[in-house]
């Protein structure tokens, strides 16, 4: 008989495999009866077997990042290929609130808002409360990295007018900890081990007092950058989801020496819990000294107005994603080479907020752009990501990037369809009109969150969309649906900048008199009134120009047109492009400045062309229920029947935006006020080959364009980088002003 | 003729682990007595000490520690019954009997069977019952 392999970890299959044994190999007999001697010591032996074989199996599955399951075994893994998996992240925002300190004589010179806990979620959210609060930042650092210990930490503003103005203070939600070692030389084994677990680490702050001498200590991750006098820490993950912090060795990083204390101090946060606050009260401490004695104030203090909901919260790294992050980082060696790099590290190493990144090389643009790397990031919160975040992902990724590479991050292009139906209904079959429309609007959420829709590529079926709505409930007998597609067009304020946003669909000419496209209100330097942009289109019903209007009242139904040709618009490509403007200020969505411009397609079938992302935008569709009087039978001759026109209905402007069923009257615009740098006030509708405008003396007009990827190269007409001004690394804090028209809609 | 079952016989391992001087080898316990070290252990076996077997053995051990009276040696009858018919299935059982000791708080037992397929006679095995930890 071949030798028993005890690969079972089934016990009983062990069992039998050593009666099998003795069955041929022994002249005992009992072995199968379970009450004789025999059996309990092969009970013994099989359960002996088993636990050797279960641990044998753990311990082999362990040893593989693939089949490890305990996190401290991923961790420790992952650790070797240098990767340290993220931790839990604070949720971060920012509050303003001012201070009257008239009721305090005499008036203090500046006001402290002391670290530690600064304001706490605004009742109750989702049944918790959150603290927020601010970190330890307002050490003073001197030079090699000494600090110097006369600062009150926290966060101090003079008092003007009795006002102390605390401004877009940033609080981080969390509880601040800290811990405190004392270095022994004498102890070898000692570790620095923070006892609690959800502790944020990019909160970590670690100063050693080095023999009377505070110092600070920053973290690092490799051992590029370092000598033996490097004030840097490391910090690895150990079990139950805790940290250590290991310091240099005297070769990478200053070595401890015999009594140094260590304060390390950070956050212990909820994580991805506390996102979405957006209201908070004020329970911080606020200060002021007087003769080297503070006191505290308590009242005179505003409400806080909050700047940015909280966002950024962050679950710590599962372990599953580590298992699917540590190989590819490993494989990219802390480099960006590859499209597929940049995607693996930016979530990972810069930018953890990424819900999904899509990264392409230049040279697949049409035309080729080489050189140039473009990153589509979608963030967990909102649509788009903020320009200062941009700024900050591109200057981390310079650590990794190869020299002479340019990324550029896009913002993901949403084209939004807004319906607008008149649901008809058979009042009999109906519970209430409430019901069928509450029906009717969760089906067709579903239908916006499908897959159908939300992919590249996608294409909104008008006729499926109707269908769904007609089959919402049996009460339904009809609807009638008007389709509008809606870019949110992104401007770049206070400085002039050229926009071109496509649609990828061909526009409906409703009314060759205009206004056939709408906008949200926005302000333009030189105009003192809020101003809308709609078209007119020529002759040809191809092209048309752009002109700006007034009006009155959002209601009202007469516009003032103040400045003509300010702009193209092509219906067939569905492209609308702006010369260079000067836009002040537009309307704030998810905290970025925008146009919303609607249209009517010329299809109902709307696609998603290229790198347009189509989502039906069910918050901004309406659903009228109309009762069916032939249907109900209230009606049977149809005398009263209420009709619906399939057709656009008579707004001319985007609800929140104005102007209803006015016509251009040639001749009544007046002026209100010149556009500098663009092209002059014609009345004339017709296209003038615009001109390029004069580029005005004190600075190249950064052009901020939204350029289709699939129109041949350059299609903006006018301000072509003009070699002369050339586009310097750009003096304005205009956002990121790039010269040459950035791709795709 | 009737027909007669023949076993070849039951061959147990002696839990003393003595070996035999003469052969150097292990003591061996043979049919009727294996059978009856194998009853004895499977009446004081408790339920669960088995590996992965946790019905077998009977809980006559929980028993001493009530009354001792009729009913608990009814009782442990009946759990002696049980548990030889379950797991024995080389005997026979006749009888099986518990009489409280009142004095020595115990009780003597006393099992009664044949064994099948092995020409012997009825067996009969004793042993005491006592609350011990």
């Amino acid at each position: 008989m071949p030798l028993v392999n005890f690969t079972n970890l089934d016990f009983d299959q062990i069992k039998e495999s050593i009666k099998s044994y003795l069955r041929s190999n022994s002249n005992f007999t009992d072995y199968d009866f379970e009450g004789s001697n025999l059996s309990t010591i092969i009970d013994v032996l099989a359960y002996n077997t088993y636990i050797t074989s279960y641990n044998a199996n753990m311990v082999s599955n362990e040893v593989f990042i693939d089949s490890a399951t305990l996190r401290e075994n991923v961790v420790a893994l992952a650790r070797n290929i240098g990767y340290n998996p993220k931790s839990r992240k604070a949720a971060r925002a920012t509050v303003s609130f001012f201070v009257d300190t008239s009721n305090i004589t005499p008036t203090p010179s500046s006001l402290t808002l002391r670290d530690g806990v600064v304001a706490t979620s605004f009742g109750n959210f989702g049944n918790q409360s959150y603290s927020f609060c601010i970190l330890k930042g307002n050490d003073v650092l001197k030079g090699n990295d000494q600090i110097t210990n006369s600062n009150p930490s926290g966060i101090t503003v003079p008092i003007v007018d009795n006002l102390a103005t605390f401004t877009d203070i940033e609080i981080i939600e969390g509880t601040v900890l800290s811990n405190t070692f004392t270095y022994s030389s004498r102890n070898p084994n000692q570790r620095f081990i923070l006892p609690n677990s959800g502790i944020d680490t990019d909160t970590i702050s670690v100063i050693v007092t080095e023999g009377g001498r505070k110092a600070k200590y920053v973290l690092q991750d490799s051992l590029f950058d370092i000598d033996s006098t490097s004030r840097v820490f490391f910090l690895q993950e150990i079990e139950d989801e805790r940290y250590e912090i290991i310091f240099g060795d005297g070769i990478f990083g200053k070595k401890l020496e015999e009594g140094y204390q260590i304060d390390v101090s950070y956050i212990v946060s909820s994580g991805d819990s506390a996102n979405g606050i957006s209201q908070f009260s004020f329970s911080g401490r606020i200060t002021y000294e007087r003769n080297g004695v503070t006191y505290p104030v308590t009242s005179g203090i505003s409400l806080l107005t909050t700047g940015l909901g909280s966002s950024g919260g962050e679950p710590i790294e599962s372990v599953s994603s580590i298992k699917k992050y540590a190989p590819r980082i490993y494989a990219s060696q802390n480099r960006v080479l590859t499209s597929s790099d940049y995607e693996t590290l930016i979530p990972t190493k810069i930018y953890p907020e990424t819900e999904s990144i899509s990264v392409f090389g230049g040279e697949d643009l049409v035309p080729p752009q080489y050189g140039k790397v473009f990153i589509s990031i979608k963030p967990r919160n909102g649509d788009f990501l903020p320009n200062l975040i941009k700024d900050n992902i591109k200057l981390k990724l310079k650590k990794y990037a190869v020299a002479g590479i340019v990324p550029e991050i896009l913002d993901l292009k949403y084209l939004y369809i807004e319906t607008a139906s008149k649901v008809y209904y058979n009042t009999n079959l109906a519970p209430s009109s409430s019901y069928v429309s509450s029906l009717i609007q969760s089906n067709v959420n579903n239908y916006s969150e499908s897959s159908e829709l939300n992919k590249y590529g996608a294409r909104f079926k008008y006729s499926k969309f109707l269908k769904i709505i007609d089959d919402s409930h049996e009460s339904v007998t009809s609807n009638i649906t008007t389709i509008n597609i809606r870019r949110d067009l992104r401007i770049a304020l206070n400085s002039f900048a050229e926009y071109q946003i496509g649609f990828g669909n061909e526009f409906h000419i409703k009314s060759m008199n205009g206004y056939n496209i709408k906008s949200s209100g926005f302000r333009v330097s030189g105009i003192t009134q809020e101003v809308y942009l709609s078209d007119i289109p020529d002759s040809d019903a191809i092209t048309g120009s752009i002109f700006l209007f007034t009006v009155p009242s959002v209601t009202s139904t007469s516009s003032t047109i103040v400045s003509r040709n300010v702009g193209t618009i092509n219906y067939k490509t569905g492209i609308i492009t702006l010369n260079p403007i000067n836009i002040t200020s537009g309307k704030v969505k998810n905290g970025q400045s925008v146009i919303e411009i609607s249209a009517p397609p010329q299809s109902n079938d709307v696609i998603g062309l290229q790198d347009l992302y189509l989502q039906l935008d069910v918050s901004n569709s309406v659903f009228d229920m109309v009762v069916d009087n032939i249907s109900s039978g209230l009606d049977p001759s149809a005398s009263t029947y209420i009709t619906s026109s399939s057709y656009a209905n008579g707004l001319l402007v985007r609800p929140g935006g104005s102007v209803q069923g006015s016509t251009i009257v040639s001749g009544t615009g007046t002026i209100v006020g010149a556009l500098a740098g663009s092209s002059s006030f014609i009345t004339a509708s017709t296209p003038t080959p615009t001109p390029t405008p004069t580029p005005t003396p004190t600075s190249s007009i950064p052009t901020f364009t939204f350029t289709p990827s699939f129109t041949s190269p350059s299609p903006s007409p006018s301000p072509s980088p003009s070699p002369s001004p050339s586009p310097s690394p750009s003096p304005s804090p205009s956002p990121s002003p790039s010269p040459s028209p950035s791709p795709g809609y | 003729m009737p027909l007669e079952r023949v076993s070849k016989g039951f061959k147990d391992i002696s839990m003393s682990f003595q070996y035999n001087p003469l052969n150097n080898d292990l003591i061996a316990i043979k049919n009727e007595t294996a059978i009856s070290r194998s009853i004895r252990n499977i009446v004081f076996t408790l339920p669960g000490e088995k590996f992965f077997n946790e019905d077998f053995g009977s809980s006559v051990s929980r028993v001493l520690f009530e009354n001792v009276d009729e009913i608990s040696a009814s009782s442990i009858e009946s759990q002696i019954r049980t548990s030889i018919n379950n797991y024995e299935p080389r005997v026979s059982l006749i009888s099986a009997t518990a009489y409280p000791d009142y004095d020595n708080n115990s009780f003597d037992v006393t099992i009664t069977y044949n064994i099948i397929g092995v020409d012997v006679s009825t067996q009969q095995l004793e042993f005491v019952l006592q609350p011990t930890r």
